[in-house]
């Protein structure tokens, strides 16, 4: 009988430290939530290297009595990495690494291409306010629009912590969804001779250019904005790794090893910010929808000043590539490429394309950078 | 935290596109100066128009056909083809033709090796 009761006793107790007792319909939802972005990822291959571990992170996020923010342990070192705006520059470091700016320094006026395609990220901020959101919270919605991961976790982390999961994952999942979003934008906004133009060769581009580039933009923007210079820094940091010719090893590490470790981090601590608690509100259906009129807004843009651009030149500039502002390197050039190439076989517009696109990665943080100045 | 210096959506937009287009136009005159001032595009330069000197006159500009691009290539494929022909400084226009070269180096390598391993 002894044997019997503290069998059951025991049961009993590991029963009521489960996870099973404490288990509401929330955290089955978000486990389907989870689940679901699992699909998204590995089968229908929506940037999976980030989508994969976000879900997951989402699941483990979604467990009760793990008990995993309560004393130090991995989730709790990777949530500080999240928290104290870690990650998102040592990805920005692996960025710059794979970064040729090459198209941008042979071409610079299609920096104005990447300013122009930041107006999706204020049109979506007021379209937030409007629907009753604060203004540090639409700051950070509205980022999304950038098309730009680690910025929008960034800035999120800084004006709203608490919408961290459902931005993520609006960015990130319209990201890879640009081949659906911007062709039909691209299509209704620019006649067939315009998407036929073909552009001029651009100019050969020197080492040194390429060198001093890095360094002068990281002394110019870092000094005029230094709330973003940690994310800039690391920017031009790994691509000057890439470019000085002498640190190959580092460009190495910082375009593979190291930015693949970031992202397995990165995605995991932002998928375990979405517990049912702070996801299961109506305000991530909002955010979800705001992402998706940022992302449209900012491609609008950048085909309206590329539009604008081709008539001041000429028609020397295709406006296809305008669309390429919005960052989401390379996936927004290569979209302007195929729609290109679709108007015209042929038409090589992939090159064109990168300047705006890189110089996209640069306005959006130039935006969240303004944007810190003036609502922290 | 301290308190936004403005709430209202429309002037946080004005101000921070014009500020993002400052940034960005300063950073393109920030460009041009590097490129003016880059001691080693000159020696370039120099190199490259020694041989234009004695060249003879071009011929009349033709366009360049388009080129034949067999069907059941991926567009990917074809941008990536283009991309890598742009990047060694060639247009567009010499390329002729994309077709895909079967060929079968793998299979006799295989078979050569089965035989005589």
């Amino acid at each position: 009988m002894e044997l019997f009761n503290a069998f059951a006793v025991s049961l009993q107790s590991v029963w009521n430290d489960s996870g099973f007792s404490a288990f509401t319909l929330g955290h089955g939802i978000m486990i389907a939530v989870g689940l679901l972005l699992l699909y998204m990822a590995f089968v229908k291959e929506f940037e999976p290297l980030l989508l994969g571990p976000i879900a997951f992170g989402c699941i483990l996020a979604n467990i009760p009595r793990t008990g995993f923010f309560d004393e130090m342990g991995v989730m709790l070192a990777i949530n500080y990495g999240i928290t104290n705006e870690i990650f998102p520059p040592l990805i920005f470091l692996g960025i710059g690494a794979m970064t040729d700016f090459s198209p941008l320094l042979a071409r610079p006026s299609t920096l104005l291409l990447g300013a122009a395609a930041q107006i999706g990220v204020f049109v979506a901020l007021m379209g937030a306010m409007l629907v009753g959101f604060d203004v540090k919270e639409a700051a950070a919605i509205g980022i999304i629009g950038g098309a730009d991961g680690p910025t929008s976790i960034y800035l999120s982390m800084k004006l709203a912590p608490h919408l961290l999961g459902a931005i993520a994952v609006a960015a990130y999942s319209y990201m890879s969804l640009v081949p659906l979003i911007q062709p039909p934008i691209m299509k209704a906004m620019t006649s067939l001779e315009e998407r036929q133009i073909e552009m001029k060769e651009l100019r050969p581009v020197t080492k040194f250019e390429r060198v001093v580039f890095p360094i002068v933009a990281t002394i110019f923007i870092s000094l005029l904005l230094p709330p973003i210079a940690a994310l800039l820094g690391c920017l031009m940091l790994g691509n000057l790794f890439r470019e000085s010719g002498v640190t190959d090893r580092l460009s190495d590490t910082a375009q593979n090893s190291l930015i693949n470790i970031v992202t397995i981090f990165l995605g995991t601590g932002t998928g375990m910010t979405m517990s049912a608690e702070s996801f299961l509100r109506a305000d991530t259906l909002l955010i979800i929808g705001l992402g998706l009129v940022a992302f449209m807004g900012g491609t609008a843009g950048g085909l309206l000043f590329g539009k604008l651009m081709c008539k001041m030149t000429g028609g020397a500039i295709n406006p296809l590539i305008g669309s390429a502002g919005v960052s989401a390197v390379p996936m927004a050039a290569r979209v302007s490429q195929v729609v290109g190439m679709q108007a015209k076989p042929g038409n090589f517009l992939l090159m064109h394309a990168m300047g705006p696109n890189v110089a996209g990665v640069i306005g959006t943080a130039v935006a969240a950078g303004t944007m810190l100045a003036m609502l922290k | 935290m301290g308190h936004p210096v403005t709430t209202n959506p429309l002037i946080i937009m004005l101000i921070n596109m014009t500020v993002v287009f400052i940034v960005l136009i300063a950073l393109s005159f920030l460009i041009r100066l590097i490129h003016l001032v880059d001691p080693t595009a000159k020696k370039e330069e120099k190199v490259e128009e020694a041989p234009q000197v004695s060249a003879p006159p071009s011929a009349p500009a033709v366009t360049a056909p388009e080129p034949v691009i067999e069907e059941g290539i991926p567009e990917e494929t074809i941008a990536v083809i283009f991309a890598a022909i742009a990047g060694y400084g060639y247009s567009s226009g010499q390329i002729h033709a994309i077709r895909p070269v079967y060929n079968k180096t793998w299979e006799h390598s295989g078979r050569y090796h089965f035989n005589n391993d």
